[in-house]
């Protein structure tokens, strides 16, 4: 089984890479950068990891944006991923206006979204907080996981999830076990995108977000506009070391799997 | 629905406009009401008398503009859990609590604000029996036009708006806001990002009022914001300290306060404040009507009243202490705008329905 | 548990409208709840009068879906179309080719990350890591002044380049995973079956590759420029602010303006455009294989 790939291809994706993590490297290394400004090298630090502890703001708006993003990842996964399989599966007049409603929720201006579900709140007498901003992250993120697991769902061969029913499957068993994991990487796509939008969401959120429920963006946008503290590339990086270790760990534990169903 | 067929003769357009009118004005009234109102627990902010003090205290203000002990200060003499939430954008921050969002015991507005938050019905006036300190404000603050009776604000910390320059890079002060119009220092020069404070100096720079609604004079600014633009390297507003630093830009339309400090890793950075003058800002603190805890926010705003407390603000941000006690506190303050100064100088007014038409006049200078 | 699940394979199987219905239940009402009835009060709004300080008065009007019909209105219109445009297409011809090797590689896991990775740092401390390097005094000047490519540092900053840069940037990951989640069930033995019949690299690629990728380059095509339509701010911090784009313009109607209907109508123009255009996309994806395979 060939898979080669053409030179330019691997030219283009090594570029892009070099190019996407460019800034991020600079960005770690000003988080070691002892100057305030972020404007040249003057020493190694590691005050600003230091202040980091101190900064119960920085560490409670962390622990805000990880709370709202993983429950509304959660949830907009599986509903978004619900939805993808209606449109994908049958056929009904409004389908195709459905899928493009669809896309409105991520055209639509954050502040229109966000100053209409605020009106929203307020007459429904919602108190304003993380379960506000967590319903406003379900709803746009609905539309994230629906359209990529949509993409993956065109042209997948049913035969064998028919051939699964014909062995006498009941179709909750055959969707279970034949159509999930051939859906995986669209679902694992999408919860992705999905989290990486709550996790950075600035507009909606600062709007519907109560007192005291302010995600780690709402804390980090004034520190970065006004004034680029060194101790907001300190929180960045520390968040880029912690996920590459849970991903790797994640990555570690379900490897041995593919093996040990093979073998049993 | 044939014209005509009514007793009386109406346009189909003017019907139209009638009854849609009248089955829009039941959710437009709803959002109407949704503004500004709260349902706050005890006493409720505005009344005379406050109820005993609160465990608690929400403050919705920018960020980093408090001193780093201040509220650490408040809370252990006080006994009250103080919650500090941020906005980046004075203008979000209205449209929110014009949306109706509650929660906030204090909040700081700049004060073409303060008569937007009055209108919609979101302030309640100060109950000045618990501010004890309010003597300490300079009068130079007090009767302004955005609270001619000092019924509902304290100010916050005040500033003005001029030029930011590198001394070693350009050759003469600029003492005229022409210097945008002219060459040099050509692809170099930057003004804030801020529809008030672009048209605001071209306005100035003829003569006529930072408030201005008039349609000529509007004209005449727009047409020099645009010859300005090519002149530009970029419409910035705080990030551009990090620019100046570095000498990227040169010269910056920028307030006092953010000068300063970013004056303490470049000192070759200078400011002036042009001689068309410009505008004086002052933030103020406010009580939402809607306030959970009425109490202690005046007992807050009392202990910012304090002449340390004050000082300790100052500071830490770099800009102007309303607090005239507070002055002999501070190693380096911001000294009160002279006479001569201060007859240069204006506050920003809420624009009324003429925000459209400034509104329209940026999006013009952008497209450009 | 098992009896429920029988009465429940029964119900669905006497009533194939109904699984049709709880799939799509839960997230149409959600989205119904909490985006479509938001709209619709936002949708009101618009045709009402503007309040003086904000808000609306009562009544009703069309001035501002007609003041949006302005040049001034639809040029900005027009340029926000042309950015997200320019944005797709840089982010097509990049992206393909990595989601290609990503599917086709064996750490596939592992590329897929790092694709995602840059994306849990901020958006605006990664904006402003670009603005570090792109500065005149910035890296990329520095090395190349210093390696001898040029004499004097080259504008970088605040040119319609940078946006473009920060455009792809932020959106590169939306045109690669679909297309990856497309490319990836690729069967290889289709492209075999096109080498043994002797079909040139290029050939391959369009009659094969391509073709059975579209969805997912529709899909990635949408998932860019559909929202690179309603942004802003990278053109703002990148670009100096020096340009208004739609965003922009119903950001000041909610903020400096104070005409929330003015801004809410253009959403609403910006709503309809992209209505229309995603469903044109949509059927010129269902076309080729017309059929729901079933």
């Amino acid at each position: 089984m060939t898979r080669r790939v053409s030179r330019g291809a691997l030219l283009v994706t090594g570029a892009v890479y070099l190019f996407l993590h460019l800034p991020v490297l600079v960005l770690a290394i000003f988080s070691v950068n002892a100057s305030r400004y972020s404007v040249a090298w003057t020493g190694f630090t590691l005050d600003w990891y230091r202040k980091l502890a101190g900064r119960a703001d920085l560490l409670r708006g962390l622990r805000a944006s990880l709370i709202v993003g993983s429950v509304s990842t959660a949830v907009a996964t599986v509903f978004g991923t619900l939805l993808a399989l209606a449109l994908a599966r049958n056929r009904f007049r409004t389908r195709r206006a459905i899928e493009g409603f669809l896309y409105l929720p991520i055209v639509t201006p954050e502040i229109v979204v966000g100053i209409s579900l605020l009106v929203l709140f307020v007459l429904l007498r919602v108190p304003l907080g993380l379960a506000t901003i967590t319903i406003a992250h379900i709803a746009f993120n609905i539309a994230f996981v629906a359209v990529v697991v949509r993409a993956r769902l065109d042209g997948l061969d049913r035969s064998l999830e028919e051939a699964a029913l014909m062995l006498g499957a009941d179709e909750l068993t055959a969707f279970r076990t034949v159509t999930v994991p051939q859906l995986w990487p669209g679902i694992i796509a999408g919860a992705l995108l999905a989290f990486t939008t709550s996790f950075d969401d600035y507009v909606i959120t600062s709007l519907v977000a109560g007192t005291g429920s302010s995600t780690l963006p709402v804390v980090v946008y004034g520190m970065v506009r006004r004034n680029v503290e060194p101790t907001v590339n300190a929180i960045s990086t520390l968040i880029l070391l912690v996920t590459s270790l849970l991903i790797w760990l994640a990555f570690r534990l379900t490897r041995e799997r593919p093996l040990a169903a093979a073998r049993g | 629905m044939a014209e005509g067929s009514f007793p009386i003769s109406i346009s189909r357009r003017d019907f139209l406009e009638r009854t849609l009118g009248a089955s829009l004005s039941v959710p437009a009234l709803a959002l109407l009401e949704s503004c500004g109102r709260g349902r706050p627990a005890g006493p409720r902010a505005g009344s005379t008398e406050l109820g005993p003090l609160e465990p608690e205290l929400n403050i919705y203000n920018w960020s980093d503009y408090i001193g780093p002990d201040v509220i650490p200060g408040f809370e252990k003499e006080f006994g009250v859990k103080v919650t500090y939430d941020t906005f980046e954008s004075s203008e979000e921050m209205v449209a929110k609590l014009q949306a109706g969002a509650t929660g906030y015991d204090l909040v700081v507005p700049p004060t073409y604000a303060v008569a937007v938050l009055l209108a919609s019905g979101v302030l309640a006036p100060l109950s000045l029996k618990y501010l004890t300190n309010l003597g300490n404000i300079s009068p130079l603050f007090r009767g302004l036009a955005h609270d001619p009776d000092n019924k509902f604000t304290v100010p916050w910390q005040w500033g003005m708006t001029g030029i930011a320059w590198r001394k070693d890079l350009v050759k003469a002060p600029p003492e005229s806001w022409s210097v945008f119009l002219g060459r040099e220092p050509r692809g170099k020069m930057t003004m804030l990002d801020d529809v008030r404070d672009v048209i605001g100096v071209f306005l100035r720079l003829r003569g006529h009022s930072i408030n201005s609604t008039d349609p000529g004079e509007l004209e005449a600014a727009r047409q020099d914001a645009i010859a300005a633009k090519a002149n530009l390297k970029a419409y910035l507003s705080a990030p551009v300290k990090a620019q100046l630093i570095a000498g990227d830009v040169w010269l910056a339309q920028l307030w006092n306060g953010d000068a300063a400090q970013a004056r303490r890793e470049q000192p070759a950075l200078e400011w002036i404040l042009p001689r068309e003058g410009s505008t004086l800002w002052i933030d103020s603190l406010v009580v939402p009507k809607a306030a959970p805890h009425p109490r202690a926010a005046h007992e807050f705003i009392n202990y910012i009243l304090r002449p340390a407390i004050g000082a300790m603000v100052s500071a830490a941000t770099g800009y102007g202490s309303p607090n005239q006690a507070a002055m002999p506190l501070l190693s380096d303050p911001v000294p009160y705008p002279s006479a001569n100064e201060l007859a240069r100088l204006e506050i920003q007014k809420d624009l009324g329905r003429a925000s459209g038409l400034w509104d329209e006049i940026w999006t013009q200078i952008k497209s450009a | 548990m098992r009896t429920f699940r029988r009465r429940l394979l029964a119900l669905l199987a006497r009533r194939p409208g109904l699984e049709a219905a709880s799939l799509l239940a839960p997230g149409t009402l959600w989205l119904l709840a909490f985006f479509a009835v938001p709209m619709l009060l936002m949708l009101a709004a618009s045709f009402m009068p503007r309040g003086m300080y904000g808000g609306v008065d009562p009544g009703f009007t069309l001035e501002h879906y007609r003041r949006f019909l302005d040049p001034l209105y639809l040029q900005v219109l027009g340029r926000t179309v042309v950015w997200a445009g320019a944005a797709t297409v840089a982010c097509l011809l990049l992206g393909y080719p990595v989601a290609w090797v990503i599917s086709r590689s064996r750490h596939r896991g592992l590329l897929l990350f790092l694709i995602v990775l840059p994306f849990w740092t901020s958006f605006l401390v990664r904006t402003f890591a670009m603005i570090f390097l792109l500065r005149d005094t910035g890296l990329v000047n520095s090395l190349l002044l210093r390696v001898g490519l040029i004499s004097q540092p080259m504008t970088l900053l605040y040119t319609p380049f940078a946006v473009l840069l920060g455009l792809v940037y932020g959106f590169l990951p939306f045109m690669v995973l679909p297309i990856y989640a497309s490319l990836e069930k690729l069967d290889p033995s289709l492209l075999e079956a096109a080498l043994v019949l002797g079909a040139r690299p290029r050939a391959r690629f369009f009659t094969v590759t391509l073709p059975l990728s579209l969805p997912g380059v529709i899909a990635g095509c949408l998932l860019v420029f559909v929202p690179a339509l309603g942004s802003f701010i990278t053109s703002d911090l990148l670009g100096g602010a020096k340009q208004v784009m739609i965003g922009n313009l119903v950001q000041n109607q909610f903020t400096s303006a104070r005409n929330w209907p003015f801004g809410s109508a253009v959403s609403f123009a910006l709503m309809a455009l992209v209505l229309v255009t995603v469903m044109a996309s949509l059927r010129l994806r269902d076309r080729p294989s017309g059929e729901v395979t079933r």
